[in-house]
């Protein structure tokens, strides 16, 4: 940081202070040094600029701006208030911003390196990557003798595609070294390494072999060396050494499955070939007999064998496991059973045990099994009690498995399991009678369940955190919060829930969003999910102090790693589960504006809403009273002389719980709040059908027809027969007969031969097609469902069609494949139709029927 | 099952693993932290046996071990931490909190030249501490007065890893040797337990991990700047 020239001395020394103290994180000295200046000087604007970027430190970020903008109107040419002017941008995500502050700073002082750095930093947490490799060249060229900076342009360019550049800057480094670093010198060796990824990234497998081989010895990070060999040898088809490679892997890590497969491949042998099996399944023998403790060779030829084979290795496989009592068996063996015979040959395996001892045959490894969470007092089972439990206890998972569901079979033998277990603290088996309830829609019944099951081991946060995932699926959401608040810091600024959103604990925030969604509470749910999309924020924000950490520390292998991982953050599960949730209740609240005012839940009717309402009114003034217990409990933490703490709760505080203010200022512009969910849905998440859907919706609202057709299109390929498929189809027609408005010629153009001369049909009738199709997937309820929603679509007005529609939903209760959830699915497009109040009474009746434990079939 | 070390795009299942079993948890910074500054130690149990759902299933990580090196080691002697462990409940007795802490033990020796390996554990859990004493020959080194938030001590525990030179000199011999005929020590599998696993960070500690990983950077004037990466948060 410069020093100011105009300052007399006291003052310049004074200055240091500030930047000294920042830099420090004593800020509150900061800011008492920059205000000895300012009252001699009020106008100094680089003290001013100082003390605004010591104040942004502090949380105070309004403030800050107002006052840098104070010091920039005081002095215009200082790079300075320029910097910190950029540094402030940047700390509120406002990139474009402090790159042109930075821009300027760097025009008033071009020699800045302490500028440089921040730019490049700026340049590639923008992906900014041909600026990036600029101002690392001038940050180069001003300091060559540091390796980071080599390493940091090679970066740079590997990024930007030019994997030839990359190499040759890391090479031209070396040559700069006058003598051979340290063999311990793991940046070095790191360094390497990734000029050996470059090299592969090439495709120049023979070079990047013999690079490889010539570290192999001295390399620091031997697993990373040997895997790149044997890759490499694969690569080449020099498969003799290939397998040499993998068999050495094999030896430190036999549970890695990537190497098996590159043991196969090197062997030439192939699972898809069945007269290559015989040969597999010995190289998976001898991988077996090496070790007793690995299951990797023992499971894997489950996959690839089939008929009798399958048939002895499946009951060798599972004596084993029985015997041992480990409880994933189920979980392990379940991939199976997408294949039919699989599926029948284990249930008959294991259902023959039952009345098979099983334990004397292998004696030899007996292995007590444990139970609850204290072993050493753990009196040990004996061999036919563990079998008798494990053989039990996988029947009741295989009954309560949806490919193979028998609720009534899987009860029968999750009791006689929980009979058999000695233990009073091992809850597994009671856990297994909770979800076997939530599958026959009992909800209520299976938070019970889990709840008995959390209190057979109270220390345990598993089961702890199970109890409030059934919780919330059963409406119970206080009591969810309670539940997890168990083992929740207790000193967490919002109570438990302060401390999981904290946590970035994703799961249970979703879970809760989706629960308050299925009570029609859209502003919880919102704010639930908005809260994820914030938590994607944070790990995106989180990149950006390694840009300059890695180079310091120099892995740079796995920075890139993060680099391109954070490229795709938002492929996760995690999000496309929040984002799809959002921005269905963004189209809702397109549709039904006076959602966001009254805050009213959808389709209801009045006699239930006044209920509704009260209820809710009831629930808002409790969580008002919490709310204020809450900020008493952060005031009384405020009296806490701890300066850390204060800035703490001021910064966390949520002045909007029951997430009211967020349904209001964004459900004024829901489908534009829309968007931000489904833009990186639709980017990085292109072949997931419900993305693709939710993508139709939104842009059907907006009158985007090109976008929304190209969702609909993507759907058609992805699962031509999807129920949307067809219904969106008929949607996108019926909304482009309806808009008076004349399309562009090239938007017109696109749809006639994209969609009108392939898929509308214009020769018949919207109902006549969606006769025909709910003709031809009578029995399919979720097609009858989508069917419905057009009848409804084209006739909105009429009774008739709404008597038809109905009666069509509860026909397809009745059928075969219904599931219990397509059945609420019913129940919901029921509840839209805003049909006779009868029809909905006898829709429940027939469904209560067929599913008489269903207590997720209710009315809301 | 699958053992292999982690990767950043590990990092929220492995986060929520941590916090569905165990009461210490971390940001995903403090995850990235471990990943970026020591990506050898670090491992995870997939399971690969999940049907999948969509094409962009992430995997599903059923255990763990965040591991480190100590970075100014008060005896002055190189040595490795484990910050936290756990295995899910559901994966139990498949031995995979040894496997994959001989994995990262291994990785401090022959990439950091670790001599001995710590981790803390509650002296309450007594599932964790046969795992770590019985089957893979940690031993007691003390106590820790205090060390967890909620005030309950902490042994301090620690293993040579000298057998580690030993088996790198015997180069081609069978590794796995040593583990056949340990199938008895199958306390492995209860690590899932709540508390289970050495959990690292003291919460006080972590509390200041909560302002730099909410922290909105502006520290980025001085280069030497020791941001949150680099903040050492066990003691």
């Amino acid at each position: 940081m410069a020093t100011n020239q105009q300052l007399p001395s006291k003052e310049q020394t004074l200055f240091r202070h500030v930047v000294q103290s920042y830099e420090s994180k004593q800020y509150k000295k900061g800011i008492k040094s920059a205000d000895q200046i300012l009252k001699k000087h009020p106008n100094h604007g680089e003290t001013q600029a100082m003390k605004a970027l010591i104040m942004s430190s502090q949380n105070k970020s309004e403030e800050a701006f107002e006052l840098c903008k104070v010091a920039l109107k005081n002095a215009m040419k200082s790079q300075v208030c320029w910097h910190v002017y950029g540094l402030l941008y940047r700390g509120q995500r406002n990139y474009e911003e402090a790159l042109k502050a930075y821009r300027f700073a760097l025009r008033l002082d071009p020699d800045s390196s302490q500028i440089q750095r921040d730019l490049a930093m700026l340049q590639v947490q923008m992906r900014d990557y041909a600026g990036y490799v600029q101002t690392r060249r001038t940050i180069l060229q001003a300091r060559p003798s540091s390796r980071q900076n080599w390493t940091a342009l090679a970066i740079g360019l590997q990024l930007s595609g030019d994997l030839e550049g990359a190499e040759d800057v890391l090479h031209r480094f070396e040559e700069t070294l006058r003598e051979p670093p340290n063999r311990k010198d793991i940046e070095h060796a790191e360094a390497v390494l990734y000029q050996n990824t470059i090299i592969a990234e090439r495709g120049d497998y023979e070079r990047a072999l013999e690079h490889v081989n010539s570290v192999l010895k001295a390399a620091l990070d031997k697993t990373a060396v040997m895997e790149m060999q044997a890759e490499y040898l694969l690569k080449l088809d020099r498969k003799e050494d290939a397998v040499k490679a993998y068999t050495k892997l094999l030896k430190r890590n036999a549970e890695r499955r990537d190497y098996y497969d590159g043991l196969e491949k090197a062997s030439s042998l192939d699972r898809s070939k069945s007269e290559d099996h015989e040969k597999l399944g010995q190289l998976y023998h001898g991988w077996a007999e090496q070790s007793q403790r690995s299951d990797a060779p023992r499971r894997i030829p489950l996959d690839f064998k089939s008929g009798g084979a399958f048939r002895e290795h499946a009951d060798k496989y599972l004596r084993r496991m029985f015997k041992k009592g480990v409880p994933s068996t189920f979980a392990n063996m379940k991939q199976l059973y997408a294949d039919q015979a699989k599926k029948e040959t284990i249930c008959e395996l294991v259902e023959s045990y039952l009345s098979d001892g099983g334990a004397e045959k292998h004696e030899s490894e007996t292995n007590g099994p444990t139970n609850g969470s204290n072993p050493s007092k753990n009196s040990k089972m004996d061999p036919a009690t563990t079998w008798q439990l494990s053989v039990n206890y996988f029947l009741a998972q295989h009954y309560d498995y949806h490919l193979s569901r028998n609720l009534s079979k899987a009860r029968k033998y999750i009791d006689r399991a929980i009979e058999l277990n000695p233990s009073k603290t091992d809850y597994t088996y009671h856990m297994t009678r909770a979800r076997i309830h939530k599958h026959a829609g009992n909800v209520v019944e299976a938070s019970k369940a889990m709840n008995e099951a959390r209190e057979m081991d109270l220390k345990d946060r598993y089961i702890n955190t199970k109890c409030a995932k059934y919780q919330l699926r059963n409406h119970q959401n206080t009591d969810a919060v309670n539940t997890m608040g168990l083992f929740t810091r207790k000193e967490a600024v919002g109570g438990p829930l302060g401390d999981l959103v904290d946590m970035q604990c994703v799961w249970f925030i979703t879970e809760d969003g989706e629960s308050y969604l299925r009570q029609n509470d859209l502003a919880l749910a919102l704010k639930r999910f908005k809260t994820v999309y914030d938590i994607f924020v944070a790990w995106e924000e989180d990149q950006f102090d390694f840009h300059s950490f890695s180079l310091r520390k120099g892995m740079i292998r796995t920075y890139v790693d993060m680099i391109r991982w954070e490229d795709r953050l938002r492929e996760h599960p995690f999000f496309t589960r929040a984002a799809l949730s959002a921005i269905r209740i963004y189209c809702l609240l397109f549709d039904r504006p006076a959602l966001v005012e009254g805050g009213a839940k959808p389709n209801g009717s009045s006699a239930e809403n006044a209920a509704e309402k009260k209820k809710a009114a009831k629930k808002a003034k409790k969580d008002a009273e919490k709310a204020e217990a809450e900020k008493k409990l952060a005031l009384a933490k405020k009296a806490n002389p701890k300066a850390a703490d204060e800035e703490e709760t001021a910064k966390k505080e949520d002045k909007d719980p029951m997430g009211l203010e967020l349904l209001k200022s964004t459900g004024e512009k829901p489908l534009e709040e829309a968007m931000k969910y489904l833009t990186p849905l639709l980017e990085l998440s292109p072949n997931n059908i419900e993305g693709q859907i939710a993508g139709f919706e939104v842009f059907i609202r907006r009158r985007k027809y090109l976008p929304a057709l190209k969702c609909l299109l993507a759907t058609r390929r992805l699962a031509p027969d999807h129920p949307q498929a067809h219904y969106q189809s008929l949607r996108f027609r019926r909304a482009l007969e309806e808009d008076k408005t004349p399309l562009d010629p090239h938007v017109s153009a696109v749809i006639q031969e994209n969609f009108i001369s392939q898929i509308a049909d214009p020769e018949k009738s919207l109902e006549t097609l969606n006769e025909e199709f709910l003709f031809a997937h009578w029995h399919s309820a979720r097609h009858v469902q989508a069917g419905v929603r057009l009848l409804e679509l084209l006739h909105p007005e009429l009774e008739p069609a709404k008597g038809k529609a109905t009666n069509h939903l509860q026909q397809t209760v009745g059928e075969k494949g219904t599931t219990i959830e397509d059945a609420v699915e019913g129940l919901r497009v029921l509840r839209e139709l805003e049909g006779s109040r009868e029809g909905r009474v006898e829709y429940l009746r027939i469904a209560r029927e067929r599913w008489p434990e269903a207590s997720v079939l209710r009315d809301l | 099952m699958d053992i292999r070390v982690l990767h950043p795009s590990d990092i929220p299942h492995v986060q929520q693993t941590n916090i569905t079993n165990l009461p210490e948890n971390y940001f995903c910074k403090y995850y990235l932290y471990h990943a970026l500054s020591w990506p050898q130690l670090s491992y995870v149990a997939v399971d690969v046996s999940r049907p999948k759902k969509t094409p962009y299933d992430a995997p599903k990580i059923v255990g763990y071990v965040l591991a480190k090196m100590e970075e100014d080691p008060a005896d002055g002697v190189q040595h490795g931490h484990i910050t936290s462990l756990s295995v899910m409940r559901t994966h139990r007795r498949l031995g995979l909190a040894e496997k994959l802490m001989r994995q990262s033990q291994r990785a401090m020796f022959e990439t950091y030249g670790a001599v001995y390996v710590s981790l803390h554990v509650r002296v309450s859990n007594v599932a964790a501490r046969s795992l770590y004493e019985d089957t893979l020959g940690f031993k007691n080194n003390g106590t820790e007065e205090k060390y967890y938030a909620d005030g309950e001590d902490a042994f301090s525990m620690r293993k040579e890893l000298d057998y580690l030179r030993e088996e790198a000199l015997d180069d081609e011999s069978d590794e796995e040797g040593g583990t056949i005929g340990q199938d008895e020590g199958a306390e492995v599998g209860s690590a899932g337990k709540a508390g289970d696993g050495a959990d690292g960070e003291k919460k006080k500690e972590r509390k200041r991990k909560v302002k730099v990983g909410r922290g909105l950077g502006v520290g980025e004037l001085v280069e030497r700047n020791e941001s949150a990466p680099q903040t050492n948060g066990t003691s």
